[in-house]
């Protein structure tokens, strides 16, 4: 294990350079303009639906980005709010985005303005609509409720990052009777969204929203990048399965303890917490 | 040399007039630094955008991947940027605070708006503006007599209390009121999840039964029967449960894991290099 240092290990280097390559090289040949295979997501599929319904009603759509500020998770709920709001805004139907972070509220704001503009409906913004309420998680979870029961919302979409108000929200949406989509890489809550709402998608869906939404190139590329670094890390459980159980059956061989300290020296120590 | 350049940049052991310096230094340059970004043209204003972000992105990838030591000009290199931390989360603090004033903007925009024309539910935005006022004041004069003359005086220990009714009465309670609705939503979210319409959803049913009763003592009693010690000790209960939350449903949970962690790294890259498109970097800045 020589040259490990607490922060990045030799395993670490490998494992995240191959990820990179992957996705960068699916990038650089989707650019090119080679043809790349998406499969439907569901849960996506459904926006014409959600908004043609909302549009139908009369009422708004209700944006929500969950608790977690400007970070990755963050980025991807603008991103997804972003084609919602361009869709929305074909139809003229209002979206309301209610946020807990501040700087997220900022960066809400300047997304909303720049998808109405692309839309073509720069008149449609309404910067009351892009709400920021309070950075307290039970507070902002009473405001997002009032909102609901207020604004009647025909539909709802829940993309970010949520802890235990998530079913409180998705039960106030079923109780309001809006369509419900949701996405969040908070693993805990996907259970209550899959309880409550119509449309749930999980886990790296979540990653992959924007590129099923835009079709941009550059999105797809990285996607197909994803699916290829998932290829590796189900070829690394497998060593580390296999690996397990060659130190395991070996070990107790005097004959054969070399192959085990050989397994565990140059393969499995290299990734902490194997048992 | 980067101990130098953290020492600079977090002048916390700054005193008397350095502190002043200090500040109206930092405003100063953030004011310039900001007519300096108004006055670039639009098309290299997105390269500024695009060359901050990944410098950014630059200084925690080295951070967590550069081996660190006390040795070798890669590992003191290493070790400053560590230092370094501390520094660039203040940095990420102090423009969450600026963010905070425009997000405290846009409640008064809209609570304002709601009073001035008396839009139905005004008065909620009232108790806006009221709660607001109070808690702000009353935590202002606390924290300043509580630093001056400690919190015996007068004024000082009836802020305190006022704002301790104000935080721990209302705050706090309203906050564990709206916590505790959960345990109520669990139940209707339930029913309607375990309504078996399928094979799977039967399947879903069985299991959430098993664990539910494998978690609770009379789930222990129903098979209290089958000796922990005789083959048939795994069919018991809580060991069933045991099983189930270990096994079929963690491989299930790393497996989610995974794939979100790879979505992540992914998405990261994008922003890094600027090459997220459709949301964020197609706008001419």
């Amino acid at each position: 294990m020589g040259g490990m240092t607490e922060f990045a290990n030799p395993a670490t280097y490998v494992v995240e350079g191959i990820l990179v390559f992957f996705i960068l090289w699916k990038i650089l040949s989707a650019r090119r303009g080679r043809d790349l295979f998406i499969r439907r997501i569901p849960g996506l599929s459904v926006l014409d639906e959600a908004v043609g319904r909302a549009t139908e009603m009369g009422k708004p759509m209700l944006f929500v980005p969950g608790l977690g500020g400007l970070d990755i998770v963050g980025l991807q709920a603008m991103a997804i709010m972003s084609h919602v709001i361009k869709h929305a805004a074909n139809y003229s139907t209002r979206v309301i985005v209610p946020l807990c972070d501040p700087v997220l509220y900022t960066v809400a704001e300047e997304v909303a303005r720049d998808a109405y503009t692309t839309a073509g409906t720069p008149e449609q913004y309404i910067s009351d609509d892009i709400r920021y309420l309070t950075n307290q998680q039970f507070a902002w979870a009473s405001g997002v409720v009032g909102i609901q029961h207020r604004e009647q919302t025909a539909t709802a979409f829940y993309f970010g990052w949520f802890a235990a108000e998530a079913l409180i929200l998705a039960e106030n949406g079923q109780i309001v009777g809006a369509i419900q989509v949701a996405g969040t890489p908070s693993i805990i809550q996907i259970p209550f969204f899959l309880a409550a709402c119509d449309y749930t998608i999980i886990g790296d869906e979540y990653y992959a929203a924007s590129a099923y939404l835009s079709r941009e190139p550059t999105l797809l590329g990285s996607l197909v990048g994803q699916d290829y670094g998932k290829i590796l890390m189900i070829g690394l459980v497998l060593l580390g399965v296999i690996g397990v159980t060659v130190v395991a059956l070996t070990t107790h061989l005097p004959g054969l303890s070399w192959l085990a300290s050989a397994v565990k020296r140059y393969f499995l120590d290299y990734f902490p917490g194997h048992s | 040399m980067f101990h130098n350049i953290q020492h600079f940049l977090s002048p916390a052991t700054a005193k008397g007039p350095w502190v002043w310096a200090y500040i109206g230094t930092a405003i100063a340059v953030g004011v310039a630094a900001l007519f300096a970004l108004m006055a670039v043209p639009p098309r290299y204003r997105k390269m500024v955008v695009v060359a901050i972000t990944f410098i950014g992105g630059l200084y925690f990838s080295l951070e967590f991947l550069l081996p660190h030591g006390k040795h070798g000009i890669v590992g003191r290199f290493a070790n400053g940027l560590t230092d370094a931390k501390p520094g660039v989360a203040d940095w990420v603090m102090i423009v969450g605070a600026f963010t905070l004033l425009l997000g405290t903007s846009n409640l008064f925009q809209v609570h304002g708006k709601a009073v001035r024309k008396m839009s139905p539910g005004w008065y909620n935005s009232l108790a806006f503006f009221i709660s607001f006022f109070l808690i702000m004041i009353f935590g202002f004069l606390k924290d300043a007599y509580l630093g001056k003359h400690g919190i015996a005086g007068s004024v000082g220990t009836a802020s305190e209390q006022l704002f301790a009714i104000l935080f721990n009465g209302f705050v706090q309670n309203l906050d564990a009121a709206m916590f505790s609705l959960v345990a109520f939503y669990i139940v209707s979210a339930a029913y309607r999840a375990f309504r078996v319409k399928s094979a799977e959803a039967g399947l879903m049913m069985v299991t959430a039964g098993i664990v539910m009763l494998g978690l609770v003592p009379v789930g222990t009693l129903i098979t209290s029967w089958i000796s922990p010690h005789s083959w048939l000790a795994s069919l018991r209960l809580e060991r069933l449960t045991v099983w189930i939350l270990t096994w079929p449903s963690m491989a299930v949970l790393r497996a989610i894991e995974f794939g979100l962690s790879v979505g992540y790294l992914a998405m990261s890259l994008r922003i890094w290099l600027s090459l997220e498109r459709g949301s964020f970097f197609d706008r001419q800045l």
